[in-house]
């Protein structure tokens, strides 16, 4: 018997031994932070989304060349922050949480999918109440990103002319 | 039952399997490898540079690490110590952070990947 089927068939053995009892983790972790993170960001393109909609509805019914220009820029800087938002959620997401995160945190993965539809819709539809509830939702999402890492987290105002508050370490 | 069998087995055996979790030691290990490890391969010799060991974590003590035996930088080792750190220095915590490893904290030598 060769050494290369010899080779393949102890992989193969013990990976049936694998799928009986699973092996032990070994951990090659990457333990010092690779990036900087932080769920800031994600929080103020949703509150770009929600002054969007504040500036839309304020519009007047009957649109003059000015306010139809207006329209215009508020659409595309709404569409630009609630992609943001995708943008955002998906790195920390992505990046940043860990399988243990995901355990301790049975809500995160259900978070992130309700995030990533919420921003969709805050691009697709003029809608003060889909974007006040991706607001409130990166809130959760914020306040589980600074516990995973040990950090107490307070809700203070934006301070901004949309409203609403945000997220912050505390 | 069969579950049991082999559970029983594996703490005697002489060998282990292990799964790779994160990426310190890419790129020779990735995470999802799976590895036999040799626990009788330090009865006679002590580790050398450049082995591969899984070490108890001396900061977890629950956790195994899979790290590189180096030479210690500061040549200070105490007998019966090793200094062990991750192939992917920017993304690993080792004994740069955590000092040398006793020798009966080094579970054995990574033999080979299947």
């Amino acid at each position: 018997m060769s050494r290369f089927t010899f080779k393949s068939l102890v992989s193969r053995s013990l990976r049936v031994i694998d799928r009986i009892g699973a092996p032990e983790p070994v951990h090659a972790h990457c333990d010092i932070p690779c990036g900087i993170y932080d769920p800031h960001l994600a929080q103020i393109g949703a509150l770009t989304v929600i002054r969007m909609n504040q500036l839309i509805d304020a519009l007047p019914a009957q649109p003059d060349a000015a306010s139809r220009h207006s329209f215009v820029r508020y659409t595309l800087v709404k569409e630009e922050h609630a992609e943001l938002v995708k943008r955002e959620v998906r790195v920390i997401y992505g990046d940043y949480f860990k399988p243990e995160h995901a355990d301790k945190y049975p809500e995160l993965q259900g978070l992130v999918w309700k995030l990533l539809k919420g921003a969709g819709k805050g691009r697709q539809e003029i809608n003060m109440e889909a974007a006040q509830q991706l607001l409130a939702d990166l809130h959760r999402f914020a306040e589980i990103f600074w516990e995973t890492k040990g950090v107490a987290t307070k809700k203070q105002p934006s301070n901004q002319a949309v409203g609403g508050e945000i997220v912050v370490p505390a | 039952m069969l579950r049991a069998a082999i559970a029983v087995l594996a703490r005697a055996a002489p060998v282990t399997r292990y799964i790779v979790e994160g990426d310190s030691m890419e790129p020779a290990y990735s995470a999802g490898e799976r590895v036999v490890v040799n626990r009788l391969a330090y009865l006679l010799r002590p580790p050398v540079a450049g082995d591969v060991v899984v070490v108890r974590d001396p900061e977890d003590r629950g956790r195994l690490l899979l790290k590189r035996v180096s030479a210690d930088p500061a040549a200070a080792t105490a007998r019966g110590a090793c200094y062990v750190l991750g192939d992917n220095a920017a993304a690993s915590r080792d004994s740069r952070a955590f000092g040398p490893v006793p020798r009966r904290a080094v579970i054995g030598k990574a033999w080979f990947r299947y």
